[in-house]
């Protein structure tokens, strides 16, 4: 019995990691102009409430500390509203109080609170490559070579630390330490939503030594893979110690949360809006009601909606994108309460304002 | 490889660059100030960053120079202002640029991102725009010197060096932190040589007093001591602010001594001794007391030890004086002095608990047997069982044997063995005391075990030892070591019960049998003795292990006796039930006469342990923990009947009151077999959710 339904597992497992590798080859990554397509209003209204003189971005539901992520966002979105003055100071203080790891990455978590400020040293790659990729689009927008030659030196430190390798896989390392395979008991371990899939095609410009366009397939089918469940979710923290069956993993919730929000987000930015998984998160999200919620990957339960605006605005997005149905209007007002959401919306809207202006 | 040859040039053009820095500083653009001023003698200006102060005298902005200047001058005392700003501020008017004038406002204020966005904000209306090439350059380093504190802080050590590497202005006398930085990274990454360098650069070149000798101390902690003696020779003994490295010296003497004074074979020198006897007189702290307390210690001096850690403890010395206190008395041989001191300081740490137990070891061990105090005997049983210590098992066994309690040493010797299962005098010991008890089943088990591995197990079973009247002394180990258990926690548990409780108890008798001991044997009945012999006679079949004949002579007693009689036949009757399991009959016992306090807590505590085990026995898992609840209002529950709660919480199925026990249990030590409960519940649980 047991090795019957097994068998069958297997069986079922080729069959869906067979269609996405097809699928990830006929997709592709559109380039960004990112510049110039933020709202002031909107922008000012951001820069104001989280960004402090000295650059630092400010996650204030978080004990106002900072981490590379923010700055990441930060740069770019000041990129989009063509705000070189702030711009200038987030990368002022990237570079003199996070910059510093030997192996060229960016420590990812700054609290105002402790000394020496830098309280986790380690990087998360997602911030990696965030700062990366506003550098780089900023170096060319503005024609400023100081930050082309830093956003270079980044993206081979990141090629050089966070790939990981299994048989003919290259994937996302959330981190440079930790989550390899022979780092955890469930190693390798990812975080799809790491993805900035937009920032690729950056990134193999500036270090072509390393295999960028297999990553970002890797993404693809890794997504197609978390999401082959009957939930059709993926969890924040994925253990793909079998890639054919990947599962939550260990010590993490096995939700579908703040973290896997962007998925889509990434998705769209990047146009990869031809992903059948992207209809049906489109009908969970608005045919069905539910909203956007943290929810249970294996039971399915819902444990929070989310109600900000800024999560909202990735579903309007999302049926902009698929139906052409317009952001309502309630959406289009941008309050920023919270770091993350804030940021979120800024991302969304920005990339509304360039690829989609007629559904806002 | 390839890191330690670019590690070295990387030291090289430090050093390289440093040099070059402080030789074309102050002295090579612009004339000495005041040449008979603060330069010290064969040191040079320290180079200070005037380029604000020139900026503002070029604008003739007298307020801001006279600002400035009173700024530097608080950063660096030594530093005097240049002569030529009255020659800026006269000559040609460069045209105001009040942008300029803000940057550099902003620079002084260390808001750099601000300067740094103003500069961009200046070069999007004006794209040929440049900075004043000063400021950039100050920019730069202020940027550097940031990112090279940050990543030291974090320990990026090569981060550090490659900042300090492309940034070699940093690497002057006016930034001897960054120095000192660039000098731990160089040690963190394996090349003290160029840490070396680093201060031997600073101490030829640096001249502030202070920092020159917070330089020798950041080498006491880095380098090795034969190079921080090597870089003693560059202290200035003349100038205006001489240094003084006494403080340094005095340090590594106390090295010496510290080192010697934990090993007897290096012998340090009386002039290094006396300079930490200095050290010792002209401070209140108690650590180069503690050096030389273990010195003394360590080369034969145990009199002079107790004295020195004596003044340790008055000096707050702590556990560490503590244990040397005690070993200096177990030295001098004062036991019973030393056991009491030790017993206070047990808990303090795991050290302070193995003196102790290697010093209670001792005392039973003398020879001849000491006559001890019960509550001596009764207060190291629980250390010795918590710490399930064999050598101490083995100790009290050989202090029962020769006290002749041979029931009691039989126990003591399985304990032993229970925990250390290959000590061959603990298996001798148990097949002397079972010889001695006519234990014939018990006596065969050991020898038939012991026969090929013990020549004198082996000959006692051949019967060619005396063994009648023998006083087996056995030196004991000292050693602690962790015990092999058993997997099968409730078994272990239940036959521990006895050794917890009833040896204390029975060692407590020791003192008030005076007679009849011997003849005990031969005695059919108690009838017609007088109290005092049927307590004697109840006493002796006790020790027999003849429990139910011992409660008619204890009977007897109580009929006829009075008082203390009474009293002290109650309480051996209860003791004889307890031995039979028969909790109800010891209850009854107990109570048949008023007990003092502290026998009516141990019966009691005796009586409901057993009440509990027996529960636990019959799976009557309600009734143990009721027992064991009322058990711990009256005395705290002991590891081994924590256990049998958990094992109780376990089988009754509450996992979760189950698991907390284990972990507490596992949390003062037993995690052998409370790692076996955890297992249990776990397994439980999670067949449970599946």
């Amino acid at each position: 019995m047991q090795r019957v339904v097994s068998t069958i597992w297997l069986v079922a497992g080729l069959l869906v990691a067979a269609a996405p590798m097809s699928l990830a080859q006929n997709l592709s990554v559109q380039p960004l102009t990112v510049i110039g397509t933020l709202p002031a209003a909107d922008w000012e209204a951001y820069r104001s409430r989280f960004v402090e003189d000295n650059g630092r971005v400010v996650d204030n539901a978080n004990g106002n500390i900072s981490h590379s992520e923010g700055q990441g966002y930060g740069l770019l979105l000041s990129l989009a509203a063509d705000d070189r003055v702030t711009f200038e100071k987030i990368w002022s203080f990237t570079f003199t109080e996070l910059l510093i790891r030997d192996d060229g990455l960016v420590s990812w978590k700054w609290d105002p609170a402790a000394k020496p400020h830098v309280t986790d040293r380690n990087n998360a790659t997602d911030g990696d490559i965030l700062i990366a990729y506003a550098l780089a689009k900023a170096g060319e927008a503005w024609k400023d070579q100081r930050y082309t030659d830093a956003a270079r030196k980044l993206a081979k430190a990141i090629g050089k630390s966070t790939l990981g390798r299994e048989g003919s896989a290259i994937f996302l390392l959330p981190g440079a330490q930790g989550f390899a395979a022979g780092e955890r008991a469930d190693g390798p371990v990812i975080n799809l939503s790491y993805w900035v899939f937009e920032a690729f095609p950056a990134l193999a410009s500036l270090a072509p030594e390393y295999e960028w366009n297999r990553v970002w397939r890797e993404g693809v089918t890794l997504l197609q893979q978390a999401t082959s469940s009957r939930v059709r979710l993926p969890a924040d923290w994925i253990s793909i110690q079998s890639r054919m069956q990947t599962k939550p993993a260990e010590g993490f919730p096995p939700e579908f949360g703040y973290n896997s929000l962007r998925i889509p987000l990434y998705l769209l930015r990047a146009g990869m809006t031809d992903l059948e998984w992207l209809r049906a998160l489109k009908v969970r999200w608005s045919a069905e009601n539910e909203g956007i919620a943290v929810v249970n990957v294996v039971t399915g339960q819902v444990r929070e909606r989310l109600d900000d605006k800024g999560y909202a605005i990735i579903s309007a997005a999302l049926a902009c994108t698929l139906d052409g149905t317009p952001v309502p209007e309630a959406l289009k007002t941008f309050e920023p309460q919270l770091y993350y959401p804030s940021t979120l919306y800024l991302m969304t809207k920005s990339w509304l304002g360039e690829k989609h202006p007629q559904c806002v | 490889m390839r890191l330690a040859s670019s590690a070295i040039s990387i030291a090289v053009l430090v050093l390289g660059f440093a040099a070059i820095a402080q030789q074309v500083g102050p002295g090579a653009n612009q004339p000495p100030a005041a040449p008979s001023s603060a330069t010290p003698p064969n040191g040079q200006q320290p180079q200070v960053d005037e380029s604000a102060l020139r900026y503002f005298a070029s604008q003739g902005d007298t307020r801001r120079v006279n600002a400035e200047i009173a700024r530097l001058r608080a950063l660096y005392p030594n530093w005097t202002p240049p002569s030529d700003l009255s020659q800026l501020s006269s000559g040609p008017t460069v045209p105001v640029d009040p942008l300029i004038d803000r940057l550099w406002n902003l620079y002084k204020e260390d808001r750099i991102a601000e300067v740094r966005a103003a500069i961009a904000e200046r070069q999007t209306s004006d794209p040929n725009w440049k900075p004043p090439a000063e400021l950039t350059t100050a920019l730069e380093s202020t940027e550097a010197r940031r990112r090279l504190v940050n990543a030291s802080d974090s320990g990026q050590w090569r981060t550090v060096l490659s900042v300090a590497t492309d940034n070699p202005n940093l690497l002057t006398c006016v930034n001897v932190d960054v120095l000192w930085r660039v000098a731990e990274a160089f040690a963190k990454t394996e090349q003290t040589n160029r840490t070396r360098d680093v201060y031997t650069y600073l101490l030829t070149n640096c001249a502030n007093p202070g920092e020159r000798l917070a330089t020798l101390q950041k080498a006491l902690s880095l380098l090795p001591e034969n190079q921080v003696t090597d870089l003693l020779q560059f202290e200035r003994k003349t100038g205006d602010e001489p240094d003084n490295f006494d403080s340094i010296r005095e340090e590594l003497a106390r090295r010496r001594v510290e080192r010697a004074s934990n090993d007897s074979t290096m012998t340090a020198s009386a002039e290094d001794l006396a300079v930490v006897e200095r050290l010792m007189r002209n401070s209140n702290d108690a650590g180069p007391v503690l050096v030389l307390g273990w010195y003394n210690f360590h080369h034969g001096n145990p009199a002079r030890a107790l004295e020195l850690f004596k003044t340790a403890l008055d000096r707050n010395g702590g556990n560490k004086a503590a244990e040397g206190y005690a070993m200096s008395l177990r030295a001098l041989e004062r036991l019973q002095e030393a056991e009491t001191f030790a017993y206070d300081w047990r808990d303090k740490a795991p050290e302070n608990t193995k003196v102790y137990l290697d010093i209670a070891t001792a005392l039973l061990s003398q020879d001849p047997p000491p006559r001890l105090e019960s509550r001596i005997v009764a207060r190291i049983v629980p250390v010795v069982t918590s710490q399930r210590f064999a050598d101490g098992a083995q100790a009290l066994g050989w202090y029962s044997y020769n006290t002749s309690q041979f029931a009691t040493s039989r126990d003591w010797f399985r304990q032993a063995l229970a925990w250390k299962a290959d000590d061959e005098p603990s298996a001798y010991g148990l097949a002397l005391s079972t010889q001695r008890l006519n234990d014939r089943a018990g006596f065969n088990a050991i020898v038939t075990q012991w026969r090929n591995r013990s020549e004198r197990i082996a000959d006692l079973a051949a019967g060619t030892t005396p063994t009648r009247g023998a006083q087996q002394r056995v030196t004991s180990a000292q050693t602690m070591r962790s015990v092999p258990v058993s997997n099968e926690p409730s078994r272990v548990v239940v036959e521990q019960r006895d050794m917890q409780i009833a040896p204390a108890m029975r060692t407590t008798t020791v003192e008030t049998r005076t007679s009849g001991r011997r003849s005990c044997i031969m005695t059919r009945s108690a009838e017609g003795l007088a109290p005092d012999a049927a307590l004697n006679l109840g006493w002796c079949l006790m020790e027999a292990n003849r429990p139910l004949e011992a409660v008619g002579a204890f009977d007897q007693a109580i009929r006829l006796g009075s008082g203390r009689t009474r009293e002290e036949a109650a309480y051996g009757k209860s003791l004889a039930y307890l031995r039979k399991n028969m909790t109800s009959e010891a209850a009854v016992a107990a109570a048949q006469t008023p007990q003092n306090g502290q026998r009516r807590v141990e019966l009691g505590a005796s009586i409901l342990a057993q009440r509990a085990l027996a529960a636990y026995r019959d799976g009557r898992y309600v009734e143990t923990l009721l027992a064991l609840s009322e058990r711990s209002r009256i005395v705290p529950e002991q590891n081994d009947l924590m256990l049998i709660r958990g094992w109780s919480y376990y089988k009754l199925g509450r996992y979760n009151d189950a698991e907390k026990v284990f972990r507490a249990v596992q949390r003062t030590g037993y995690s052998d077999e409370a790692s076996v409960g955890l297992n249990a519940v776990l397994e439980a649980t999670t067949s449970v959710r599946q």
